[in-house]
């Protein structure tokens, strides 16, 4: 049987634009498959150089000069202690309102935030995100020098 | 001025110059977005910690991410990787780094010190030699390794005088932290 259909009329209408559609739509997929936009991850920021333990004192006392020392233990692999002076803390919210309320003591006190500088200092089996979370807390509260001590 | 129509369709084929305008819209936009072919040396099997908060880099280029993961489940030695030029081969590629080398030197401080300070590892100097001081490190550290372990690595930093650090994380939104307390 002859098919007529696709032959029989001819218009028109310009170049061919099959061959560009199909060419721009494999490029259009390769582009979409190949491309990588970074758009899952982020970066907690330190520009704050790792120093050496050892920070004592009371760190919740309004007039303080000394680095306010954060010192993380794991009493348990799944579970982190932060402690900073009276500051106690099991959790990231709660250290972070806890942290907040410091700096705003130490704002008060006409301490500016520019002038503290936290350092945290988790003790050696203490786990990268629970380290995390404390930097998270310290940047939540908007606290804008943080580093690192060496391992307790 | 003549009003512009859309071309009308001829005996039952499609109108396709809108389909066209679309998908060259698209396809600037990916070209223009997208980053092919662009290797950070980032390792996709290290398991990120989750946080909210967390910022993007601008300058990519001035960055270099070490991977670092232990080298056993609880172990306190590090694995460090990163994608800088091969000694043995030439190329770049994600090369390990030891913490200490058969010779004793500390392969991962003298990578941060080419970065930071050039060819003489020291501050000052022109041309090979001269400074970068906007030199960044990403640390992309697995979220189940111990403290212990990235110490050596943030001294390394410490000690080539690397002014900005970030620990690589993963996006979470505020509805649902995962970060594990």
């Amino acid at each position: 049987m002859k098919m007529k259909g696709a032959k029989a009329v001819h218009y028109e209408s310009g170049p061919n634009m099959t061959p560009l559609v199909d060419v721009v739509m494999v490029i259009l997929i390769f582009l979409m498959l190949a491309g990588s936009f970074g758009g899952a991850e982020h970066f907690l920021a330190s520009n704050v150089p790792m120093s050496k333990g050892g920070v004592g004192g009371d760190s919740s006392a309004v007039s303080i000069d000394e680095p306010i020392e954060i010192r993380v233990d794991s009493p348990s692999p799944d579970r982190f202690t932060a402690l900073a002076g009276r500051i106690s803390a099991k959790d990231g919210p709660t250290l972070t309102a806890a942290l907040v309320r410091l700096r705003e003591d130490l704002n008060r006190a006409g301490k500016k935030t520019a002038d503290i500088q936290i350092k945290i200092a988790p003790a050696r089996n203490v786990k990268v995100n629970h380290v995390v979370a404390v930097q998270e807390a310290a940047m939540l509260a908007k606290f804008e020098k943080i580093g690192f001590a060496k391992a307790h | 001025m003549g009003k512009h129509h859309i071309p009308e369709a001829h005996g039952g084929h499609p109108n396709v110059t809108p389909l066209i305008d679309v998908v060259m819209v698209l396809i600037v936009f990916f070209m223009l977005v997208a980053k092919i072919g662009v290797s950070t040396g980032a390792d996709p099997k290290i398991s990120i910690p989750a946080t909210i908060l967390g910022s993007e880099i601008r300058d990519m280029g001035n960055v270099l991410y070490l991977n670092v993961s232990p080298m056993t489940k609880d172990s306190d030695i590090p694995i460090v990787t990163a994608n800088v030029k091969n000694a043995a081969t030439g190329n770049t590629e994600v090369t390990e780094l030891k913490l200490q080398d058969p010779s004793g030197q500390n392969q991962v401080t003298n990578t941060l010190k080419f970065y930071r300070f050039g060819k003489d590892l020291k501050k000052g100097g022109t041309g090979d030699a001269s400074d970068n001081d906007n030199f960044q490190v990403v640390i992309r550290a697995d979220k189940e390794m111990r403290f212990a372990a990235l110490e050596p690595v943030l001294l390394s930093c410490a000690e080539a005088n690397v002014k900005a650090w970030n620990f690589n994380t993963a996006k979470v939104t505020e509805a649902a932290p995962a970060a594990e307390h």
